[in-house]
């Protein structure tokens, strides 16, 4: 029950913009805790996040 | 005739280099230039070690070649700026739409499978060239400039007069618009379920 209510203190909406930004500056400490927290509970941004790291591999391999 | 077979490696790089140099400049003229000039220096110059692969040296002299361009076209005020306005490509609010007053997904990303099989396919990486040919062009220079020359965020700010939070906004753009387009152009195609 916590755990839900932790993992929602950021959104959907606030999740993705981070996980971008991780791509080129490191987080804070706390950015990083709701960030983890909230992918945690929310099957649709752990998706989102592998497609991000994906579609940097596709630049990588686009890039060949 | 030494430098024969070299050239015609060199030439095999041309449509690669070409379509990275389109994409960044939009200007087709320019662009065939500034490839011309890569691959001249390329011959002239002081040689390929052989240490990376000839498409990432390439792409290196490319890189410098776009932003003299680019360096040397800001110098010209009389030139209308082929770079319009990148203030109107910062606003984050056009992403805010796919997500609900609450912040959460109004259209959940799809599953995707097993994507990376997908990198082996020449039909994909033309998709995602079909892509980034979609994105509006000061949005995908920059995500070339970061993804494909792989300049560190403070060069890109530098180069483009941007702050650090302006390149985040424009680089979550870039990213969100070709997540949707890959997704719903070959994911949600290929029969993935949702």
């Amino acid at each position: 029950m916590i755990r839900q209510s932790l993992g929602h203190i950021i959104s959907c909406k606030d999740a993705s913009r981070l996980v971008s930004r991780r791509e080129d500056a490191p987080l804070s400490a706390w950015q990083r805790l709701v960030l983890r927290l909230h992918l945690s509970v929310c099957t649709a941004c752990t998706r989102f996040e592998r497609q991000i790291r994906f579609l940097r591999d596709a630049m990588h391999k686009y890039r060949q | 005739m030494p430098n024969t077979d070299f050239s015609r490696d060199l030439d095999q790089h041309r449509g690669y280099l070409l379509r990275v140099a389109r994409l960044h400049l939009r200007d087709e003229a320019l662009a065939e230039d500034v490839v011309q000039e890569t691959l001249l220096a390329a011959l002239s110059g002081s040689g390929f070690s052989g240490k990376s692969s000839l498409r990432t040296w390439l792409t290196g002299i490319l890189k410098h070649k776009i932003v003299d361009a680019i360096r040397k076209k800001q110098r010209e005020p009389t030139v209308a700026s082929a770079f319009g306005d990148i203030e109107s490509e910062m606003d984050i609010e056009d992403f805010d739409a796919m997500f609900s007053e609450r912040g959460g997904w109004d259209a959940r990303p799809a599953d995707w499978g097993d994507p990376e099989e997908a990198l082996n396919l020449r039909q994909f990486l033309d998709m995602v060239d079909v892509c980034l040919e979609k994105l509006p062009p000061n949005t995908a220079r920059v995500f070339m400039m970061r993804e494909v020359m792989e300049l560190e965020t403070d060069e890109i700010c530098k180069e483009l007069a941007i702050n650090a939070n302006n390149l985040w906004v424009i680089l979550y753009r870039a990213r969100m618009a070709l997540r949707q387009c890959l997704e719903q152009n070959w994911f949600a195609r290929k029969g993935a379920p949702a």
